[in-house]
């Protein structure tokens, strides 16, 4: 099979579907923060909703938010959402418990 | 929440009025020992309670200017009190003792007045008695902060599908000039170019292309940076990083010789000689200089030959090198490709890793992350380059001495695999053999017939006699050959 290279270098008879590369160990070790992140957003919610800390609360929002700007589109959105609503739960609970302004630590 | 402060104060405002008017009463015989009793006739008992009462309602914590009214209210009174009291008297039978009497009184509704002024202290309202948005500047800030996430979000997003859509525009048509199937996200029943790329995420983007002679088809990854998360950015202003695009072309077994090959900036070799399974087998010595076929500086090489070298670096293939030197990261030709070495935590792996034909390849968006759309332009020589390598590796062969070095090599990286392998393997074929037997040992115990049993049990005896009689003969054809 001699291919002149003025000649079309296309084959339709050859052509192959693409395969997903196996996706088993390649997510976590490509970029672990969603789930890093996915995982502290919820600590962080669970102890503001726990000790009443307001800036654990606000802390969470923001480890949800950053998860999700990271997150592959693989990734089940079901998860995202979850973890979303209980930072919001906790920011709002901390604040109809005590509606009293946050306190900077310093 | 906030009116319930309120609506506390305004009660105890009442609470204190009505309470004064009682006190009245019960103090005034408080307030008559207190002084002189030789005063005690001249005492007003209308005009005491006035001045009382705003003392009473001042003591309550209010606001600092219903205080101060209070305060001027009652120290007029006061004065017009003692001018009432200094007149009458002056003209009566007392006039001897004006001075004295007078001095005392003065005095006392002075002490009295600047006693029941101490208590009075101004408290400032606590914060959230407040009604201003001012005490809750923490919480602005933070959903400042969150409104500046999304915003960026958005804007990064928009930026790297602007991007990619550049230079997908850039290379189409030399993408469909080569390949039948440029696009494709393996969901459809038939092979249709769908003529767009693949989002996998908001910064990476494929695309999948076949249908060419010699290669099977040619994976393309636009690596952009994490442009939609905040953090990403602030870190990318301390450490500038560039956007990538990585080609990797999965060759046809025949269509490629045996040979593992790499070109590249240093840094990145010695991180891909680290990484890689097939590099660091094959390529064992540390990257040379590609100066002796005039490649600048910046690039160093990685070959398993000498006589590979010498036929990747034919003119064209410098020529590209050498021009677009800053945008090309790593190239990566081999025969024994299999990814990066995988690290296993039950020890070696039992097989090796399967391997593919593979070319790679790894450029550099130019701008270090400040790329815009036109700056794709630059990257379709890359592509030409990419092409005239698939055709290159096609059509390059090894001689007889170099096949047989690249033949030797590959046999010896499988030995020494199989030699680390070897206990494992071992004890992997032992274990089966106890599975058989126990096995075939559980289907005699379980025939129900008792002549059955009794025959399986005999053909099994006999299969291990005949086994050990032929160790045996081994052993002795073994000892003979010796001797």
């Amino acid at each position: 099979m001699s291919t002149n290279s003025m000649s079309d270098p296309r084959r339709p008879n050859k052509v192959l579907r693409y395969k997903p590369p196996p996706s088993e160990s390649n997510p976590a070790l490509d970029d672990p923060t969603p789930d890093y992140m996915n995982l502290l957003g919820m600590i962080f919610s669970m102890c503001g909703l726990m000790l009443k800390l307001k800036w654990c609360a606000w802390v969470a929002v923001y480890c949800s938010f950053i998860s999700f700007a990271n997150s592959r589109s693989s990734e089940d959105t079901k998860q995202m959402m979850s973890s979303f609503m209980l930072s919001i739960s906790a920011v709002v609970m901390s604040y109809l418990q005590n509606p009293q302004p946050m306190t900077p630590p310093w | 929440m906030k009116t319930l402060p309120a609506f506390c104060v305004v009660l105890l405002v009442l609470w204190s009025v009505s309470e004064a008017k009682f006190d009245d009463f019960e103090d005034e015989e408080d307030i008559v020992e207190y002084d002189d009793n030789d005063f005690a006739e001249f005492e007003d008992v209308t005009e005491d309670p006035a001045p009382e009462s705003p003392q009473r309602v001042v003591t309550t914590e209010d606001d600092e200017d219903e205080a101060t009214v209070e305060l001027e209210g009652q120290s007029e009174n006061q004065e017009g009190d003692f001018e009432d009291a200094d007149a009458p008297e002056g003209d009566t039978e007392n006039e001897p003792y004006d001075d004295e009497e007078f001095e005392g009184y003065e005095d006392k509704p002075d002490t009295t007045s600047s006693k029941n002024k101490d208590p009075i202290t101004i408290v400032d309202v606590p914060a959230h008695l407040q009604n201003s948005w001012e005490s809750y500047y923490l919480e602005i800030l933070m959903v400042t902060g969150l409104l500046a996430y999304i915003m960026n979000y958005i804007i990064g997003k928009n930026k790297n599908s602007r991007l990619a859509q550049a230079w997908f525009n850039t290379h189409r048509e030399l993408l469909e000039s080569n390949f039948t199937l440029v696009g494709d996200d393996g969901t459809n029943k038939e092979a249709t170019s769908t003529g767009k790329l693949n989002q996998e995420n908001e910064h990476i983007y494929n695309l999948w292309c076949s249908g060419r002679v010699c290669c099977e088809g040619m994976l393309i990854q636009l690596r952009f940076l994490k442009r939609q998360d905040l953090l990403n950015v602030l870190a990318r202003m301390m450490r500038p990083v560039s956007d990538q695009v990585q080609i990797k072309v999965t060759m046809n077994d025949e269509d490629m010789d045996t040979y593992v090959f790499a070109v590249g900036t240093r840094k990145a070799l010695v991180r891909l000689q680290k990484e890689m399974q097939d590099l660091s087998e094959f390529c064992s010595d540390k990257p040379k200089s590609g100066a002796k076929y005039g490649l600048p500086d910046s690039l160093a090489i990685l070959s398993e030959m000498g006589e590979v070298t010498e036929g990747m670096m034919d003119a064209k293939m410098v020529h590209f090198l050498t021009h677009y030197a800053d945008k090309i990261e790593s190239v990566h030709f081999s025969d024994q490709f299999s990814g990066p070495k995988i690290m296993q935590e039950e020890g070696q792996p039992l097989k090796l890793p399967e391997t593919k034909r593979t070319l790679l390849f790894t450029f550099n968006v130019p701008g270090l992350g400040n790329t815009y759309p036109k700056d794709m332009e630059a990257l379709l020589p890359l592509m030409n380059m990419v092409i005239y390598s698939i055709d290159k590796a096609r059509k390059f062969r090894l001689n007889r001495e170099g096949k047989q070095k690249a033949d030797k090599n590959r046999a010896r990286v499988e030995e020494n695999f199989l030699k680390l392998t070897h206990v494992q393997r071992q004890e992997a074929a032992q274990s089966r053999r106890e599975e058989k037997k126990r096995a075939e040992k559980e289907r005699i115990m379980n025939e129900e017939d008792p002549e059955k049993q009794r025959r399986l049990e005999e053909a099994a005896l006999r299969r291990e006699q005949k086994k050990l009689e032929k160790k045996q003969m081994k052993m002795k054809q073994i000892k003979v050959k010796a001797m």
